[in-house]
């Protein structure tokens, strides 16, 4: 998904950035007269801009992200100054698993990173909360837990790992 | 009361030499915190070695740095401006510039000598677990430094807003909702700049009274470890005050672009029904967004995730539709234009702030924030609106402050100007490659497969030191000649 949006990003960055190079350009020119009126082009963009985000919101919260399935197995994470405990070092392949999260001390951020080290999913874990996050694991492996929320000077060396398998 | 039509315009800003130092102390500012983030760029790249707990020091300061100097350059904006349509009491000025220099002090103090290091956002209750790094006094006085700061916000603020109601009727004249909501003539509408001013002073007003409350009840938390606040209460006080805060930011610096860039195209800008409305909705939705800075804490309510989600793609279209777009039309109307420094950081200002709603946007979707937050996206899409966007708009203030009549946008200067769009957009790039490339943000030390991105980064981030040596430089020579 990352490099899609990152697409969809620098695709809509160039356009802008064309666009103004475009106008900047036209402005040392002399004037012309608009040939269609720019209040109804404004109309225009301000509609399209209104019906995308309508489509865009129906199809990206629908089903809901954070849904946890009813039947997922539990995993319990908790975190620490600088450490991760995981009550499992193996977690179950192509079935849903909720991991819990929760923290000893300062909100931390539960990141997992599949083999190739790309982002899955993460949840932030909050002193006085526990966060649930659901995910169903498609290729067996070593995953890695990283921490994805700043907190102290070992933030970055707040690592795990679990291993997908087959029960 | 002084209607709107009875108003005057003056030619020159109020205080203009105590705005001129303050922008030569915001660029200055600027140039350093950009040095520090360079650093921080070649360190995580490998190209130098900085110990994490330096390191995590030098981005607290970048942070609160960058956050805080922007807030300066903006609100020196919006007082220099709306000092052309009311007079504002100097004074007051002074006061908030005495409070931001006594609060940089604080916090230089609590970084360098306290060895604080809870970045920015002081996110609860971090500043209190510091696993040996800083005491809780150098915590306390970090805050301490956010409130003399944020005091001195409010005092300008509470002075512009006193002066535009008396002078425009009210909320709702200075926000020209006669023209947004009834039959109120466009003619007789407040200039665009006051409408802006209105709405920044409000909202950030509010911004800087609910992180006032996150402060104290931390300075508390810090001095009676037993008095608990609920940390994700905490987090939403601190992240409305945040983003409202930056937002602000921006959005009084485009002021600049409001009443400058007229004078360049020979087209007012006017206060148009569409831009009165724009303005309303920018009120309201600047409040609203900021779950979207909380969309991985599911214990929210999910309806107050939802609305981050929707409110986030909806605020672009203000943006993109009123001021952008006004903007493009003025430009392609303007008959044989001539741009000089000022006009060309003023317009890539608006450009940029425009292109990082892009990757911003896509970040406040729940599905896609799930892999990409914090992750290098996010400071790739607020840096994009930050180094292309608020930081391009003052350097165009600063360079508009010391014009000279008749210079274009040619030669040495041009060069510069160029090399800061390039410096800039390559290390925007940068940071959103290695975001979608799953690079955590925040780390002071990077695994060896992502520091070529890194090495890229600091390259283009040296570029942009260079560039904005050279604005500086510029500027200081410029004053010194008068």
């Amino acid at each position: 998904m990352q490099l899609i949006v990152l697409a969809i990003s620098l695709v809509a960055m160039a356009l802008i950035a064309f666009t103004f190079l475009s106008a900047a350009r036209a402005a040392t020119l002399p004037a012309v007269v608009p040939r269609t009126d720019p209040e109804a082009r404004r109309r225009r963009v301000i509609l399209g801009l209104a019906a995308l985000g309508v489509i865009v919101t129906l199809l990206s919260l629908r089903p809901w992200p954070h849904t946890i399935p009813g039947t997922a197995a539990v995993v319990n994470v908790s975190g620490g100054q600088f450490y991760w405990e995981i009550d499992t070092d193996t977690v179950p392949l192509g079935e849903p698993v909720a991991f819990h999260a929760h923290t000893v001390d300062v909100t931390h951020g539960f990141g997992v990173m599949d083999p190739a080290g790309t982002i899955l999913f993460q949840t932030q874990a909050m002193p006085g909360y526990v966060n649930q996050v659901s995910h169903t694991f498609e290729t067996p492996g070593t995953y890695r837990v990283v921490c994805l929320e700043y907190c102290g000077i070992a933030h970055h060396d707040m690592l795990n790992e679990f291993t997908v398998a087959a029960r | 009361m002084t209607t709107m039509t009875d108003v005057t315009t003056v030619e020159h800003g109020p205080q203009t030499g105590a705005v001129k130092l303050t922008m030569l102390i915001a660029g200055a500012v600027f140039l350093l915190m950009m040095i520090f983030g360079l650093a921080m760029r070649a360190a995580q790249g490998a190209l130098v070695e900085i110990e994490p707990g330096l390191f995590y020091q030098l981005m607290t300061v970048h942070g609160a740095g960058m956050v805080g100097t922007a807030g300066l350059s903006g609100a020196t904006i919006l007082w220099y401006f709306t000092g052309r349509h009311v007079p504002l009491i100097a004074g007051v000025f002074h006061a908030f510039l005495a409070l931001f220099l006594l609060g940089v002090v604080l916090i230089l103090g609590a970084i360098f000598l306290g060895g604080y290091a809870g970045a920015w956002t002081f996110l609860y209750p971090l500043p209190a677990f510091s696993a040996g790094q800083w005491e809780a006094g150098a915590a306390v006085t970090f805050l301490l430094g956010y409130t003399s700061i944020g005091v001195g916000f409010l005092l300008l603020h509470l002075e512009v807003m006193r002066k535009l109601i008396a002078a425009y009727g009210g909320i709702g004249g200075a926000m020209a909702w006669p023209v947004a909501f009834g039959r109120g003539d466009p003619k007789d509408a407040p200039p665009p700049g006051v409408v802006a001013a209105m709405a920044s002073s409000i909202f950030n007003t509010i911004g800087i009274v609910i992180g006032a409350a996150v402060l104290v009840a931390s300075i508390v938390n810090l001095a009676f470890p037993g008095f608990a606040v609920d940390a994700l209460l905490a987090k939403n006080m601190i992240f409305f005050f945040g983003h409202v805060f930056i937002n602000a930011a921006i959005y009084m610096a485009v002021i600049a672009v409001y009443e400058i860039v007229p004078d360049y195209t020979g087209k007012p800008w006017k206060c148009s029904r569409a831009f009165a409305l724009s303005w309303t909705v920018v009120l309201f939705f600047v409040m609203a967004v900021y779950p979207h800075h909380l969309l991985q804490d599911v214990a929210m309510p999910g309806w107050a995730l939802a609305m981050g989600q929707i409110v986030s793609y909806f605020s672009g279209i203000p943006l993109i539709a009123v001021t952008a777009f006004s903007l493009l039309v003025y430009l392609r109307g303007a008959n044989g234009m001539r741009w000089d420094l000022a006009t060309g950081l003023l317009v890539l200002g608006v450009a940029g702030w425009t292109a990082g709603s892009a990757p911003a946007i896509l970040d406040g979707m729940i599905v896609v924030n799930k892999v990409m937050h914090n992750t290098q996206w996010v400071p790739g899409h607020f840096h994009t609106y930050l180094i292309l966007g608020e930081v391009a708009m003052a350097f165009g203030f600063m360079a508009w402050l010391t014009r000279r009549e008749g210079e274009t946008l040619r030669g040495p200067v041009a060069t510069v100007f160029w090399a800061y769009v390039l410096g800039g957009a390559g290390f925007v790039l940068m940071f959103l490659v290695s975001g979608a490339l799953s690079v955590p943000r925040r780390w002071a030390v990077h695994l060896p497969e992502w520091h070529l991105q890194a090495q890229i980064a600091t390259a283009f981030a040296a570029l942009v030191v260079l560039a904005v040596t050279a604005f500086v430089l510029r500027y200081v020579a410029r004053l010194g000649r008068g």
